[in-house]
């Protein structure tokens, strides 16, 4: 249980009510569908219902700090909406009831902090995206709007639930909303495709997490104690290392439970190998890819984790499976990235990577780093992605560098902030994301060293995939695509505030994770880093009690020349964007083979999908012909009966006196033989 | 002496059942209702006269064949109304020409 | 191998059934002549069948005559091409009904059923058939619908209404007299069943009020579907 601790600035109740404020925009959207309004006006609802919540996020991240800044042990918020299911009928008296509880501590501060602020920027970038050339909204621009606040929603709930059926519906709900969001263009067939890919593969994984969630209710109603609810987190947390020493199948409880949540998370979080529908997913629109699909939904797995941690901590086999599944996805996706060609493809694959990252971080049991880099890349994939949609805009849809270049001449904001975007993508030094990758490097490191340069020679080649990209897009020759129009323009403000926000974000967030309240600036200039503000809030989280990454000197130098090497590579290669890839022609099959992605698409679909597809079609057979000739025969046979017995309806009087005289005599003739034999 | 008149009966019944379904004059089916009362009356009049065990010889019978005698004569002239008019509208006596009780 | 009167029974009604059919309309005049024989037999193995089961004396003699007037009557009426005839022959088995009904001392009742079907009834018959007649015997008068169902089906049934009599026959008690008939039977009519006689009363009125407004219509009103 969360202990007491200073009470709150504002009654909890009002922070339990952070996830419902898009919900009833969302609705608020819905009725002016409905209504038939003018779509124009359809984004104001939304916007002030994200608005409202991320100030509500915000005023929590503060008031959660006020208790952190000094305790040691978890301290937070608990607020009980009402009682949802009830576990059976003892439980009733018990008072053992499922509730709709919600669990406000340091990472639940975190997270909703930057899920609403993110949110509120993608929302506003949406309001001029989703417009054509001459400012007029697209078709389906309410009904985006209306999605988009039922994601936010989703994902609140998500992150605030106090009780893990409270997470699983979150975790749903934020699927459905992907799939909404993704086959928004639904007329055209490879989004429609696309959205259902990301479904079916995310269904997979979570099969397994409501396993997990399954078993672990299992468990603990051997360990909890009557009147506690075996799904709440607090219960969960309490009894987590009991777990550790009970078996189950030839492994600890604790394993067990771990693994199946793991599969939850890879195929929320994308990894491998259930990472195949991220890329496709980036048939959405852009602000979806830069909203769901970079920086809040594809974290709601790391989320999980780390919030489980007590459960994985008990579980070394789980934390050794997820830093293999992390390294290896990490090598993967950059290695696939270097080779793309489509803009939002390649962001897509980094997108992985970096989950990847942060995958090994929680594997080597430093997951405060994790939900650092979590925090750090929201801000700058966000912009990247929205910065990526700027150029599409600016391109007539065109989104594959091969189609144009030296943008920066005419797209001269959206050419800055992307290079800031980049820059924190590659972990230039001062940046964002240099702090959270090299503690994310660190953290590799001391589990074992051919892991630390595995991340280290992965964040070098997601520098040079990143500047690839940059150069070959903004750089070089005046080139456009005849779909561009004479002269493409520079986006709308209110597209380019929200990138300017962001950009701030980039290049500011880190500093949260650096350097505490006080600190000299001595210590903060020569690179050395006591934990800072970040980790002591999110020490007062469930996240206590683990390896706490920490910055040496000479790791944080080496990383920031890994970077510059691959920006300086790129710069070599690509920096006059030219026509024919250099690349290519140095690595020739190995780079066809990355551009396919290594065919695992195509493995995927001979192994899994045309079987299931065969099965499917003997299903269907089995009932268009079985089942519904057995209908087809049941609905025949009276037919029959009925049209063989008209044959007797002739219309003659007599005839129907006649059938009855017949029918009486054959009564009769039955009856006689029945009785005895004649008398006499 | 019952069991004859109750086969007499029953043969002019029969006659008079068999006529009606073979017969396709209109006027010809309702006499052989006619026929068919007939043979009720003896069966009444003889289960009255010659009644079964543990009764006497009573007038039941006969008072039964009165009525019944009255209602033949109703149902004749109505019936009799009926066919005239039938007549007019088909212009046929035959029973065939009528089959509007017939589903298409 | 069934009873004497079993046998007798079947030989009845097939030798019936057969001579009946034979004698619908629309048989050749040569086959009459066979329909006769077998019809005569049929009769024949009736009367043997029923003579253990009649009384004794001039009563005996009566019936067999009455009940074969009757019988040959009934034939007639149902296999005559002719509608007046098949009135006339009717008028036949009245005048057999009722003297039967006189052997049973039900002479009132003779009465009345003479002078109502044979005076009113019929007459009114012979009157509509006079009506609606044409020149010669219509084709619906000479050819029988369905005669051998019809034959079979009605024999069925008779065999099987006879045999389960015969069953049964032995059960029956001796006769007693019955005197002051039609005095019994007015003082029947107004004391038990007076209610009866008031509804039978008013059954004919409404007949008759009936059968003013049927014979009112027109037939293009009832073409037409119209009420009157």
């Amino acid at each position: 249980m969360l202990a007491a601790g200073p009470t709150s600035l504002l009654p909890v109740g009002w922070y339990a009510t952070l996830p419902f404020w898009p919900l009833l925009g969302a609705l608020l959207v819905g009725l002016m569908i409905v209504l038939r309004q003018k779509p124009g006006r359809a984004f104001w609802p939304v916007v002030l219902g994200v608005g409202v919540s991320t100030l509500l996020g915000i005023a929590l991240f503060f008031d959660l700090g006020r208790s952190a800044s000094g305790a040691h042990g978890p301290s937070g918020f608990t607020h009980t909406l009402y009682n949802w299911i009830s576990l059976g009928q003892p439980a009733m008296q018990r008072n053992q009831w499922l509730s709709v509880n919600f669990y406000f501590d340091g990472l639940t501060g975190v997270m909703l902090l930057f899920v609403t602020f993110v949110s509120l920027m993608v929302v506003i970038y949406s309001i001029g995206y989703m417009r054509d050339h001459h400012g007029h909204p697209e078709r389906g621009y309410e009904r985006f709007f209306a999605f988009l606040g039922l994601f936010v929603f989703s994902m609140c709930t998500l992150a605030a639930a106090g009780n893990f059926v409270l997470l699983y519906l979150g975790w749903e709900a934020v699927g459905l909303c992907s799939y909404l969001l993704i086959g928004f263009y639904y007329p055209r067939p490879s989004a429609a495709a696309a959205a259902k890919k990301a479904f079916i593969v995310n269904r997979i994984g979570d099969f397994g997490f409501a396993l997990g969630v399954f078993a672990l209710y299992m468990f603990m109603k051997g360990h909890a104690q009557p009147g506690e609810n075996p799904l709440d987190y607090a219960v969960v947390f309490k009894y987590a290392p009991r777990l550790a020493e009970s078996q189950f199948a030839g492994m600890s409880q604790a394993t067990f439970v771990a693994l199946l949540l793991l599969c939850g998370a890879v195929g929320k979080s994308a990894q491998f190998p259930l990472y195949v529908w991220l890329p496709d997913a980036m048939e959405g629109p852009t602000p979806v890819s830069a909203l769901i699909h970079a920086a809040t939904m594809v974290t709601a797995g790391i989320y999980m984790i780390a919030r489980c941690g007590p459960i994985f901590a008990a579980s070394p086999l789980a934390l050794e499976v997820i830093v293999g599944l992390g390294a290896i996805g990490a090598l993967l996706a950059a290695t696939m990235a270097m080779a793309q060609y489509d803009m939002k493809r390649i962001l897509a694959y980094s997108t992985i990577s970096q989950l990847a990252f942060m995958f090994v971080a929680l594997g080597c049991a430093a997951p405060q780093a994790a939900i650092f880099h979590v925090f750090t890349h929201a801000f700058f994939k966000a912009l990247l992605f929205l910065g990526a949609g700027s150029v599409m805009h600016a391109m007539g849809g065109i989104i594959d560098v091969r189609r144009f270049s030296g943008l920066r001449h005419f797209l001269p904001w959206t050419y800055r902030l992307m290079l800031v975007g980049c820059l924190a993508l590659a972990g230039f030094p001062l940046l964002a994301g240099f702090w959270s990758k090299d503690e994310i490097v660190h953290a590799a490191f001391s589990h074992s060293p051919v892991l630390g340069v595995l991340m280290l020679a992965t964040a070098g080649l997601t520098a040079y995939y990143t500047f690839r990209m940059f150069f070959l897009c903004f750089h070089g020759q005046k080139r456009l695509p005849p779909e561009a129009g004479e002269h493409p323009y520079e986006s709308p403000p209110v597209m380019i505030a929200p990138l300017v926000v962001l950009a701030l974000g980039a290049i500011f967030a880190g500093y949260l994770g650096v350097g505490g309240l006080g600190t000299s600036l001595n210590e903060t200039f020569f690179f050395i880093k006591p934990h800072g503000y970040f980790h002591h809030y999110l020490e007062a989280s469930s996240l206590r009690g683990h390896v706490t990454a920490g910055g040496s000197s000479w790791l944080m130098y080496v990383s920031a020349l890994v970077a510059l090497a691959g920006i300086g590579l790129a710069w070599r290669r690509y920096g006059t964007a030219p026509e024919h890839d250099p690349d290519q022609a140095a690595l020739g099959p190995v780079f066809n083979l990355w551009n396919a992605k290594y065919y695992v698409d195509e493995l995927y679909g001979r192994v899994f999908v045309q079987p299931l597809r065969g099965l499917a079609h003997v299903c269907f057979g089995t009932d268009r012909f079985g089942i519904d000739g057995l209908v087809w025969f049941f609905s025949a046979v009276p037919r029959a009966v009925g049209a063989t017995l008209g044959l007797a309806q002739r219309g003659a009087l007599q005839g129907y006196a006649l059938l009855m005289l017949i029918g009486v005599a054959v009564l009769l003739l039955l009856w006689r033989w029945t009785e005895p034999a004649l008398a006499g | 002496m019952l069991l004859a008149y109750l086969l007499v009966g029953a043969t002019l019944f029969v006659l008079g059942l068999v006529g009606f379904v073979t017969r396709r004059n209109l006027i010809i089916m309702f006499l052989c209702t006619e026929l068919m009362f007939q043979g009720i009356v003896i069966n009444l009049v003889a289960l009255g006269r010659y009644p079964l065990e543990g009764h006497s010889a009573n007038l039941d019978g006969q008072v039964f064949a009165l009525f019944l005698l009255a209602i033949a004569a109703a149902e004749a002239a109505l019936g009799l109304a009926l066919v005239v008019l039938l007549y007019r509208y088909k212009g046929t006596l035959d029973a065939d020409a009528l089959k509007l009780l017939k589903e298409d | 191998m069934p009873s004497t009167p079993a046998l007798l029974l079947i030989l009845a009604s097939a030798f019936g059934a057969a001579g009946l059919y034979l004698a619908l309309a629309g048989r050749q005049r040569s086959l009459a002549w066979t329909a006769l024989v077998l019809l005569a037999a049929a009769g024949g193995a009736l009367i043997a069948l029923l003579a253990p089961h009649l009384a004794g004396g001039a009563t005996r003699g009566w019936f067999i005559v009455l009940s074969l007037l009757g019988a040959l009557g009934g034939l007639r009426m149902i296999t005559h091409p002719r509608p007046v005839y098949s009135a006339l022959y009717f008028i036949l088995v009245v005048v057999a009904v009722t003297g039967l009904l006189v052997l049973m001392q039900a002479e009132f009742l003779a009465a009345a059923l003479l002078i109502i079907y044979a005076g009113a009834i019929l007459v009114t018959y012979v009157f509509v058939i006079m009506l609606a007649q044409q020149a010669d015997p219509a084709p619906y008068d000479r050819h029988a619908r369905e005669p051998f169902l019809g034959c079979v089906a009605g024999f069925i049934l008779l065999a099987v209404i006879a045999f389960r009599m015969f069953a049964g026959a032995s059960d029956l008690p001796a006769a007693d007299p019955l005197t002051g008939t039609t005095l019994g039977l007015g003082t029947r009519l107004l004391t038990n069943y007076v209610i009866a006689l008031q509804v039978a009363g008013v059954l004919l009125l409404a007949a008759l009020v009936g059968a003013i407004a049927i014979a009112r219509r027109k037939a293009e009103n009832v073409a037409e579907g119209e009420s009157d």
